[in-house]
């Protein structure tokens, strides 16, 4: 080493490719340390931290993101293990008046966390990667869905799974469908609207097509009903579990499929829409965060919240001016990850436009479950001191039916409450097309 | 389609939100766009409309005598006097009683965490009995994991700034709060939901187990404050709780960023902005702006949604988008800029003119942002407004230094509600 | 008659403090004195550089030879202090090509370990270089902090039995016809370890042999004993940026030039320098066009710097030194070696020597080579420990980040603290009471500002340079405030209050160089935190006229207050 070499490779300028922070090898290999440009320690972000509020163990966003990145050379890697409570609800984000990529720097210090102090026997992990790859199972359950279901209920596969994987026995398993969504636009022969000029993918995600089909239905008739030709393309996990695992290799197998076969549907003059705040979310402000394969730009670029488009491209509103529906009383929570996408007043916007519907927001808290962090038996104590403020104001608001844009704030809701909740593509389509003939 | 209304507010601080009400309630149809949380969260809570002169005279004990004498240019020579006096009596009505100090014209003068004295017209309830202008004795507690609030250090901090009291001030632990490095809306939210905490007596509850440590200190003192920490959605009942199981009356000191009275008016305000009606789109930034064939005018802003951008058309704005904290004035090292729509922000060429060498000296940097004329619409350099239908208001607005009058949330609110009452008011023209 | 010590040293830099070391180890009796506070002067004003001699390869062999071997002492002695970063001198396209032959040659020459990286390879090692760099040379340079590191040769002087006096300036030598026997001193503030509010004492020292080692200021020094010292001070700005763009030093492999290197800094990177003659040490002016330039020229080598936040700037002044009649006009053409200056020989004037020129790295090379000096003069046959010994910190280097638990503290704090602390993090951070962070973005606790006031008394510079508390990029916005509490009630609370506003404006005053962008909106909400919310312009404590508080609002609580108070 210490004889001067000469050099193994010449180097000509202007000739290299090589880009060394754009790509994209392993996300942990990111330096992200220049995002703590931004921080001014006001501390708002922490200030929105509902996990932070609950539990002092969580040192809170500001820590976790601009200040651990700071203070970190190329060579440390030892990333505080409280970053594994972040429940990835992804409101720093748009609580940091200054722009700091906190939700970026988290997923990444998990990505790192999770590569290199986890021990990938563990429990925790072997625990994580099943929840985060849910997808992988429900295909499963979906082929017998009622025996799944019956053995999900079952008091022993609950202690079963408390126990041995430390999921929690507290909560109900969702139900699975008898019939997908894909099985069901199959059967139907796909889209029954053709259209050059208005033609939309919709982005299901895996929660409406393997439990709640009734949502995907109801996208699709509200869609047909404006006169949009529907594609249904091949479609992975968006990825949202894994992120919050930091299971990035998973996360970013699933996001290569989805950028791959959306972009695909973009070329042939497709817009992508999506039912799951979380999904739209993660193929929006995720995936060109964290990933670089060709055409990512272009996917979040051209994804819409389901009713968002509308709003923006029909005239939504003046279509629901004198509809009505068959509940008219909601509780509406707005989903963490519709509040990122400034999507958090639009529902009860729309609502007010139907005859007859109040629609009451039940405030800009956490519903605390934040997709599978709330299913783990550590953390449920936490979603459910972080659920408390919704559940309050649930309980008090005067209402039949509780409505959301996202799974499992819908699970949160019903298990902190007993209320049924709805999706408002469903209220849509009640008002729009009419209660569902099938 | 764009999503249309009659006005459209962008930020949502106090003066946002303020513009939007006074809008709202000359009935016309009004949409908030904010990107980020505002800087009421490092803000105090308190409703400073003037201490200090630009002079540097004071602590004032009215606010309104000096009003008639400030500077051409500056934000309430802008509007006058009077609307200073509606906007404040208009802040009252939606504050409710979550506010005090409207019984005089006086300033109060309040107590920070570092143990000095500031002029303000209006308090939250959970100052009103920790004025230093109120001669009672205190007793100041302050936490051992709360480094920013010392208390013995603030007490004796008061006395020698001529209190006319007896301060004390002591430091204990935190019933139930593990770690050291907990944030405020941890204390807060074991306080609002009273959670069960261990203490060395046994089980009990937050509050309780906080007044049992304090009841033990005090020492015939009336009220005991604390740092700004006693809940936040249910402070009221938090700090009534205390007050009775300690027997005196109890006060919070407001604190540094995160401040949680700001946190608490940010939200009367958004309660304020439901009830009106008004439309709120939170999170995504205006990056654009169209005119419509009449270049003087804004047919419509752009907002940007993670790459999608969604066209938001209105009659009128109002921008109010925050100083260079809230970054609704930007700078770079040759220039100091409005964002949106490039108003014309005037600045010394040189940057090493932007400042002077002490530290709290006349800072020109603080008076950076728009120069209105007295319909607060942005003036160019030739003085002639930017656009027929934008107005300005808050931070954005330049020609005060606000840190040093203490004319931060005054200046908001006056030019908010005269900007969104004059834009309710055209959109109906 | 006696003299109070047996030699006094002027100065609490590098070179002062390593000579009170160096001497003290032998077992002389020594004092010391520092206008200031410790690494005031040079020391702490520059950009923390350990040389592997790479530098001065082509154009000062000598001096490159000694920075190689003191750079692997210095590892051995104060590995806390020093980071081992490594090097590059870095070619871009422009740059000639016979240069970078020359500075390879000069480094194997000096027996400096060099290795050339292709384009590509150097970007592989810090991504953020330009994407067209050329080559490289890969060299053993480091990073050291010059604060702890003289911080930690006072603590070991003081362990071996010398007396270390800082706010204590030189106000005259004490002089008996040829011979120096003592100086005169002022007290900024009373004996001891600082304390406020005493109104300035002076004190006078006598001593056998007086050192002075107060580089830029030596002149000033020789001056009062009409002895022409012609020390050439020159400027130099350094830059700080807000995060470590690179973890490796970056050298410009060019001939000399100003804006050649970006050194990584603790949590920083540090952009330099210029150089350019000035006439007072004390007085001079702090340019914009340096500070661009740092950013405009080292963005061709790092063009994310271009865009980067930038915290502070500060310059700091080079004890250049050269012999009468060489003439230099060039102040980057002026040796970087160091000169003794002994008067009896030079200017038939007994007692003292003064010490100029010099550079950081080698400080413990000269300290060694003065102390010889010394104590030829006095007499004393004692030989230099000083590469041997470990300084208070560096016992067991090797073995400690594995030892230790962490505290109770999250693991980045841990890890910046022990890094910070060395051997000594056991003692610092182990303690039952509550232990909550004070500066948050360089993670600094509270027991160890604690440690440092014990160490330095109510002066907050003294704790900031010991700690980096405040040295972050809110540059204290958030924290000064903290810090002064924990001043409380050790001191009272007039000495707290100032301590604050004194470290407040000290961070002012390198801020002020870095005010757009990102900083400016940082500045402006510092001002409103102290400004706004805790009206410490207008603090009542400090005003001249009390206030009439009757006359304000007392709320409406002083009409019907809560009658059961205290039951």
């Amino acid at each position: 080493m210490s004889d001067a070499e000469q050099p193994t490779d010449d180097h000509v300028p202007g000739d290299d490719e090589f880009e060394p922070i754009q790509v994209f090898p392993q996300a942990e290999d990111m330096d992200l340390r220049p995002g703590a440009d931004n921080c001014y320690k006001c501390s708002t972000c922490d200030t929105n931290c509902p996990v932070a509020e609950v539990d002092d163990e969580f040192p809170g966003p500001k820590f976790q993101g601009p200040e651990q990145w700071r203070l970190k050379r190329q060579d440390d890697h030892d990333i505080d293990d409280s970053v594994m409570k972040c429940s990835n609800c992804m409101r720093c984000d748009s609580a940091c008046p200054s722009e700091v990529p906190l939700s970026q720097m988290h997923n990444t210090a998990r990505g790192e966390y999770v590569d290199e102090q986890m021990s990938t026997i563990s429990r925790e992990y072997l625990r994580n990667r099943m929840l985060a790859n849910y997808r992988k199972l429900a295909p499963l359950a979906a082929t017998f869905p009622r025996t799944a279901n019956f053995v999900m209920g079952l008091s022993a596969t609950k202690w079963m799974g408390e126990k041995l994987l430390g999921i929690t026995s507290e909560r109900e398993f969702p139900d699975f469908a008898t019939e997908t969504f894909r099985e069901w636009w199959t059967k139907r022969g796909g889209a029954q609207v053709e259209s050059e000029e208005k033609r939309i993918a919709y982005f299901h995600g895996c929660y409406s097509n393997y439990n709640t089909p009734e949502v995907a239905k109801a996208l699709v008739r509200v869609y047909e009903h404006f006169g949009y030709e529907i594609m249904v393309p091949e479609q992975s996990c968006s990825g949202t579990p894994m992120f919050a695992n930091g299971m990035l290799d998973d996360a970013r197998r699933a996001a290569e499929t989805n950028v791959r076969e959306l972009g695909a549907a973009i070329a042939d003059g497709a817009d992508i829409v999506a039912s799951c705040s979380s999904c739209s979310m993660s193929l929006r402000q995720e995936y060109p965060e964290l990933f670089d394969f060709a055409g990512t730009e272009t996917v979040a670029e051209n994804t819409w919240d389901a009713v968002e488009f509308l709003r923006v491209h029909e005239d939504l509103e003046g279509a629901l001016e004198g509809t009505s529906v068959e509940d008219s009383n909601f509780a509406y929570h707005a989903p963490c990850h519709s509040r990122n996408q400034g999507l958090d007043g639009q529902t009860i916007e729309i609502m007010d436009r139907i005859d007859g519907v109040e629609a009451e927001d039940v405030g800009d808290s956490c519903s605390g479950i934040s997709g599978t962090y709330g299913w783990k038996a550590e953390k449920y104590e936490t979603s459910m001191k972080i659920g408390e403020e919704m559940f309050d104001h649930m309980e008090d608001a005067d209402a039949e039916t509780g409505l959301t844009e996202c799974p499992t704030c819908s699970m949160q809701m019903e298990h902190g409450t007993g209320y049924e909740i709805t999706h408002t593509l469903e209220v849509l389509e009640d008002a729009l097309v009419g209660a569902r003939s099938e | 389609m764009a999503i249309e209304d009659d006005v459209l507010v962008i930020g949502g601080g106090i003066a946002g939100a303020t513009a939007a009400l006074a809008a709202a309630e000359r009935d016309a149809r009004v949409r908030l766009v904010t990107y980020k949380q505002s800087t009421l969260r490092h803000a105090s809570g308190l409703i400073d409309i003037l201490g200090y002169t630009p002079a540097g005279d004071g602590p004032l004990i009215d606010p309104f005598d000096a009003l008639e004498d400030l500077p051409e240019g500056h934000p309430y020579e802008r509007v006058g006097a009077e609307t200073v006096r509606d906007a404040l009596s208009f802040f009252d009505d939606v504050a409710g009683d979550a506010y005090a100090g409207e019984h005089t014209d006086a300033n109060a003068l309040v107590p920070t965490h570092g143990g000095t004295v500031k002029p303000t017209a209006r308090y939250p309830a959970s100052t009103a009995a920790g004025l230093a202008s109120d001669p009672r004795d205190a007793l100041l507690v302050g936490f051992e994991t709360l480094p920013d609030f010392e208390a013995p250090l603030a007490a004796a901090h008061l006395e020698a700034a001529g209190a006319p009291f007896e301060t004390r001030g002591v430091t204990l632990s935190f019933p139930g709060i593990v770690r050291d490095d907990a944030k405020v809306t941890r204390y807060a939210h074991l306080l609002d939901q009273d959670e069960t905490v261990e203490t060395a007596a046994g089980t009990t509850t937050a509050r309780e187990a906080l007044a049992e440590r304090v009841r033990s200190q005090l020492d015939d003192e009336p009220r005991v404050g604390f740092p700004a920490v006693l809940g936040d959605e249910r402070a009221d009942e938090v700090r009534a709780d205390l007050a009775d199981a300690i027997g005196v009356d109890v006060f919070e000191v407001p604190m540094g960023p995160p401040s949680l009275p700001g946190m608490r008016l940010e939200d009367l305000l958004y309660d304020a902005l439901e009830a009106a009606g008004v439309a709120v789109t939170s999170g995504v930034p205006v990056i654009d702006y169209e005119t419509n064939g009449d270049a003087d005018r804004i047919d419509r802003v752009v907002v940007d949604r993670h790459g999608a951008e969604i066209p938001h058309r209105a009659d009128q704005y109002v921008l109010a988008t925050g100083g260079l904290v809230g970054k609704g004035v930007r700078s770079e090292r040759d220039r100091v800029f409005e964002p949106i729509f490039d108003c014309h922000v005037s600045h010394a060429e040189d940057r090493y003119d932007w400042f002077v060498d002490d530290v709290f000296g006349d800072q020109p940097y603080a008076r950076f942002g728009l120069a209105p004329d007295r319909e607060l619409r942005p003036l160019d350099a030739t003085d002639d407004p930017e656009f027929a239908n934008l107005r300005a208001a808050g931070a954005v607005l330049g020609g005060y230094d606000f840190a040093a009058e203490k004319s931060g949330a005054g200046v908001s609110l006056a030019t908010g509600y005269a900007a969104g009452r004059r834009a309710g008011e055209e959109c109906g023209d | 008659m006696a003299h109070d010590t047996e030699v006094l040293v002027l100065g609490g830099g590098s070179t002062g403090c390593g000579i009170a070391r160096d001497l003290a180890m032998r077992g002389l009796e020594v004092t010391l004195v520092e206008r200031g506070n410790l690494t005031d002067g040079t020391t702490g004003r520059m950009h923390g550089l350990l040389h592997s001699g790479g530098r001065y390869a082509v154009s000062d062999q000598a001096s490159a030879t000694e920075c190689i071997e003191e750079n692997e002492v210095l590892r051995e002695i104060a590995g806390h202090c020093v980071e081992m970063t490594g090097g590059l001198f870095v070619q871009r396209p422009e740059d000639p090509d016979d240069y970078f032959r020359e500075k390879l040659e000069g480094c194997r020459e000096c027996n400096i370990p060099a290795r050339v990286l292709s384009g590509r390879e150097a970007r592989e090692v810090e991504p953020y270089l330009a994407k067209d760099v050329k080559r490289a040379i890969e060299v053993p340079d480091g990073a050291v902090d010059p604060f702890r590191l003289c911080v930690a040769n006072a603590i070991d002087a003081e362990n071996h039995g010398a007396r270390i006096e800082t706010h204590a300036e030189v106000v005259d030598l004490l002089r008996d016809g040829d011979d120096i026997y003592g100086v005169k001193v002022r007290h900024d503030s009373g004996p001891g370890k600082r304390t406020h509010g005493a109104s300035g004492t002076t004190e006078e020292i006598t001593a056998d042999y007086v050192v002075n080692a107060t580089g830029a200021w030596a002149g000033q020094i020789g001056a009062m004993a009409n002895l022409d010292v012609e020390v050439r001070p020159s400027k130099g700005v350094m830059t700080i940026m807000n995060v470590r763009q690179v973890d490796t030093v970056i050298n410009r492999c060019r001939p000399k030039g100003d804006a050649d290197i970006v050194v990584p800094h603790e949590t920083t990177a540090i952009l330099g320098t210029t150089d350019e003659e000035v006439d007072d040490p004390d007085d001079y002016p702090e340019e914009e066009w340096e500070v661009d330039h740092m950013i405009d020229t080292l963005s061709e080598l790092v063009p994310i710097l271009q865009e980067a936040r930038t915290i502070r700037s500060f310059w700091g002044v080079r004890p250049l030194y050269e012999p009468p009649g060489t003439g230099t006009d060039d102040p980057t053409d002026i040796t970087r070696d160091f000169f003794l200056l002994d008067h009896d020989e030079r200017d038939g004037v007994a007692g003292m020597s003064s010490i100029v020129g010099g550079k950081f790295t080698t400080y413990r090379m000269m300290a060694e080579q003065i102390s010889d000096h010394v104590c030829d003069k006095l007499g004393v046959t004692a030989s230099c420990a000083t590469a041997e010994e470990p300084l208070p910190g560096s016992e067991n280097i090797s073995v400690l980040e594995d030892g230790m638990d962490d505290f109770g503290l999250r693991s980045p704090i841990a890890r910046r603290s022990k890094q910070r602390l060395g051997s000594r993090a056991a003692d610092v951070l182990d303690t039952d009471a509550a232990n909550p962070v004070i500066c948050q973005c360089e993670g600094v606790t509270r027991a160890e500002i604690q440690d440092a006031i014990s160490q330095s008394g109510s002066d907050l510079n003294a704790v900031r340079i010991r700690t980096r508390a405040s040295m972050g990029n809110c540059q204290g916005g958030f924290c000064c405030q903290n810090m002064a509490n924990e001043l409380h009630p050790e001191y009272d609370e007039p000495t707290v209050r100032a301590a604050l506003d004194e470290l407040f404006q000290e961070r002012w005053k390198g801020e002020r160089h870095a005010l757009w962008g990102e900083q400016l909106s940082q500045a402006m909400l510092n001002y409103a935190l102290h400004a706004t919310t805790m009206n410490r312009d207008n603090d009542p404590a400090s005003a001249a006229d009390p206030i009439g508080y009757e006359a304000f609002d007392g709320g409406r609580t002083r009409t019907e207050p809560r009658t059961d108070g205290g039951q």
